[in-house]
């Protein structure tokens, strides 16, 4: 009998990875190497743009003050770093299931499902900021267009004084009805979704432009640095989806080259495109109004131009392009359930497949159950904090998975190695301990309450339940 | 019994009609080769319309005497022109009248050659045929003694495909036919901007393909307690990146065909094709028959009776 440091050290195989999805013959074969430089940076862009920015603003100004601008900067480069160590792994373990599984080939099964929990943030409580964030542009169309919005009743949390955000509920709940369909979101409806996203903000950009005020960069730093890389840890929230870009690599012509430029690509553009949108939207009004305005950037480009249809041009462009990254990101959450129910760290009842639909029903049911209350209950700030601390541990595991790898197991094929090792790594877990470390304490209490919860699942459950049981411990012939 | 064979007035008519002819070569049973012709409207001033009349007799008459050559010459075959408002409509007006068990029908010439492609005849029938629609697909041709050697059942492992199984080893028993159950797993594209690989979905696919497996089992189980059962039963699954693929992926004999059952959510006693069967038939290299779910349910009763 192994101790339980082994047994909960153990790691998967990465042999029986490849075995269960398939890649190794069976349909599944070789991916085709298909996906060029171009294609790749737009699925960066497009997975990327469109989640925070549209709602991270009135969150992260009042706690930088103009200095916000700086905060998107840092928040970036930690992106950038991180993606570019995400890219290494991706490429090592070739499977699906993101950092859950990179950490379980690399660390160990405790660590992998200290990273589940990270991820349940990731995808599943980030589902539910930007359902909140939906509602609120749906809210604002709805006034502008038809003179009419929800009752703050039912489309407020508890604590921004109503009950229900009913919008976002709803927004779950048809999202799960389409995944159950069987929906999935195609290469050109990718584009189509960037392509929107990009026009929003330029328009934002372009008449926010006409509302440009210098006075309002006077006291451009009023909390200092602190308050600077605490709103990048808000902000970090509007960079995810970077890492879309990393779990494509099986996928990409010549990753060596394409993989980092792509990645650089993204990044600058869509970096970019936020300096800008925060320049033009902190010199637009004063610092002081941001907090608690609805639906950002519709509410400024009104006081700008003082008339409502630019307003209500955003707002709709967010609630097409808001739609689409809600139901990804609730289908990477059920996709990622499905892995670790796979590796029997859940009940069976996660990984059964409808025959008819040929999806993973109650998986998804469940997933949107907990996504709509999430969504209906709890405030956007809260969840957008929330998000960002999941991403950012699942990001250092990640990057602490690099280093660990080039020393467990030097002369593994990788397609993609991080250039600059070991400095790029090491970095990387600084930038994202630096911004960890200025989110809110309550932010943090929550983080580690919920990762001592699923861990706590995972010695009463999962250690028993593992698949890994039946085949005995192996950790001799990881890799 | 006798099988209705649907003539278009184009070179369509040599796949519909060979198609006829192996069908019925294998079952023993008689055709009727019918072209439908629209009804004379009531008779106005100049007769114009009578003239039309004529034109559209002749044509038809033409169109049977080239079918008369094109058949072989062992069937044993009527040839008979209907008039009907619909083509669908006056095939199925001539079956009724034959006691047919089967109507048969060449594809559209939009489609690709070697593939079934429904016309607007198809379309209609199949969403509410009474009886089994047999398609062949574009520029299908029949050897001149050539007998059906194996029928493949689409198995969904939904509800209704063990009844369309059994009603399908009963028939390939009677033919002498292996039997084969086939379903078809079409790996979708992952979603790339969802950030959890490429292959995510394969899982949910190999999950999905494993309780596929089973039920293929657990039906060619109750296959083999039928009274006549075929000899030759074996259960496949074709893999692939779409439906093309995963048709071709389980291989198709000289002599085979397919049968696909029709949609639960249409009515109990009419085909109506469900959008995975539309897909599997659209796809087929080798003649599709589409059966009405109450005739299924007819053919299973018969076969458990033995």
């Amino acid at each position: 009998m192994a101790t339980l440091m082994q047994r909960s050290f153990r790691r998967k195989p990465v042999a029986a990875m490849a075995h269960e999805t398939g890649s190794d013959g069976e349909g599944g074969g070789q991916l085709a190497r298909t996906i060029g430089l171009f294609p790749l940076a737009m699925i960066g862009i497009g997975s990327t743009v469109g989640t925070g920015i549209f709602f991270v603003m009135s969150q992260a100004v009042p706690v930088a003050g103009p200095a916000v601008i700086w905060s998107f900067v840092i928040a970036g480069v930690v992106a950038g770093l991180t993606a570019v160590c995400y890219a290494e792994l991706a490429s090592a373990v070739p499977v699906s299931g993101s950092s859950y599984s990179y950490a379980y080939a690399t660390l160990g099964e405790v660590v992998a499902m200290a990273v589940a929990a990270c991820l349940l943030l990731e995808y599943g409580v980030s589902s539910a900021a930007v359902a909140v964030g939906w509602s609120e542009y749906l809210n604002q169309l709805l006034g502008n267009l038809f003179g009419v919005q929800i009752p703050d009743l039912l489309s407020q949390s508890p604590e921004g004084g109503g009950l229900i955000n009913l919008p976002a509920v709803v927004l779950v709940v048809l999202c799960a009805l389409l995944l159950i369909r069987g929906a999935s979101e195609s290469a050109r409806v990718n584009a189509i979704m960037v392509v929107i996203k990009l026009s929003v903000l330029a328009l934002f950009v372009v008449i926010g432009l006409t509302g440009f005020d210098t006075d309002n960069f006077a006291d451009f730093a009023p909390f200092g640095l602190t308050g600077i890389t605490g709103a990048a840890g808000i902000i970090f929230f509007a960079y995810i989806g970077l890492d879309a870009v990393s779990t494509a690599g099986e996928e990409v012509e010549n990753p060596r080259r394409t993989m980092p430029l792509a990645i650089l690509i993204a990044l600058v553009t869509v970096t970019a495109v936020y300096v800008l949108v925060a320049v033009v939207a902190v010199a637009a009004q004063p610092a002081a109004e941001f907090e608690d305005q609805e639906a950002g950037l519709s509410a400024i480009l009104e006081k700008v131009t003082g008339s409502p249809w630019p307003g209500s041009v955003i707002a709709a462009g967010a609630i097409i392009s808001i739609f689409s990254v809600t139901l990804i990101t609730i289908y990477g959450q059920t996709r990622i359930l499905f892995a670790i129910g796979r590796d029997g760290m859940l009940p069976k009842f996660f990984q059964t497949v409808n025959p008819r639909t040929r999806t993973p029903v109650g998986n998804t049911v469940v997933v949107a159950v907990v996504v709509a209350l999430l969504a209906g209950l709890l405030p956007i700030n809260f969840l957008a904090e929330m998000t960002s601390i999941g991403t950012l541990v699942a990001f250092l595991v990640v990057s602490v998975g690099v280093i660990i790898l080039r020393r467990t197991a030097p002369d593994l094929s990788r397609g993609f190695r991080v250039p600059g090792y070991p400095v790029t790594p090491i970095l990387s877990i600084l930038g994202c301990i630096w911004i960890i470390i200025d989110l809110r304490p309550i932010t943090i209490l929550v983080f580690l309450i919920w990762v001592a919860v699923v861990l706590t699942w995972y010695f009463t459950y999962g250690i028993r339940h593992s698949r890994l049981n039946n085949r005995g411990v192996e950790r001799k012939d990881v890799l | 019994m006798t099988l209705v064979v649907g003539l278009p007035r184009d070179e369509r008519a040599t796949a519909a009609l060979h198609l006829g002819a192996l069908l019925a070569r294998s079952f023993g049973d008689a055709l009727v080769v019918c072209t439908v012709v629209p009804p004379p409207w009531p008779p106005g001033m100049g007769r114009v319309d009578a003239e039309y009349q004529d034109f559209l007799d002749r044509d038809a008459e033409q169109a049977l005497d080239r079918a008369r050559e094109v058949l072989p010459a062992d069937i044993p075959a009527r040839f008979e022109v209907a008039r009907a408002r619909s083509t669908a409509a006056g095939l199925l007006e001539v079956a009724q009248a034959h006691d047919a068990s089967m109507v048969t029908l060449g594809s559209s010439t939009a489609g690709v050659l070697g593939r079934v492609a429904f016309g607007s005849v198809a379309e209609r029938l199949l969403h509410s045929s009474p009886l089994p629609v047999a398609l062949a697909p574009r520029g299908f041709r029949g050897r001149p003694d050539g007998r059906i050697t194996g029928v493949t059942a689409a198995f969904g492992a939904s509800e209704g495909s063990d009844e369309l199984v059994v009603a399908v080893a009963g028939v390939a028993a009677r033919l002498d036919a292996t039997l084969r159950v086939a379903s078809f797993a079409v790996r979708p594209r992952t979603p790339l901007t969802a950030g959890v690989g490429s292959r995510a979905e394969d899982s949910v696919l190999d999950v999905w393909a494993a309780g596929v497996e089973q039920a293929q089992h657990a039906v060619l189980a109750q296959v083999a307690g039928l009274p006549a059962a075929p000899a030759v039963r074996e259960a496949v699954i074709g893999h692939g990146t779409d439906w093309a693929a995963a048709l071709e992926d389980v291989g198709w004999d000289d002599g085979a065909i397919l049968a696909v059952g029709s949609s639960t959510a249409g009515p109990l006693e009419r085909v109506f094709i469900g959008s995975r069967s539309s897909k599997i038939v659209r796809h087929s290299p080798v003649p599709v028959v589409v059966v009405p779910r109450g005739a299924a349910l007819a053919l299973a009763e018969r076969a458990e009776r033995g």
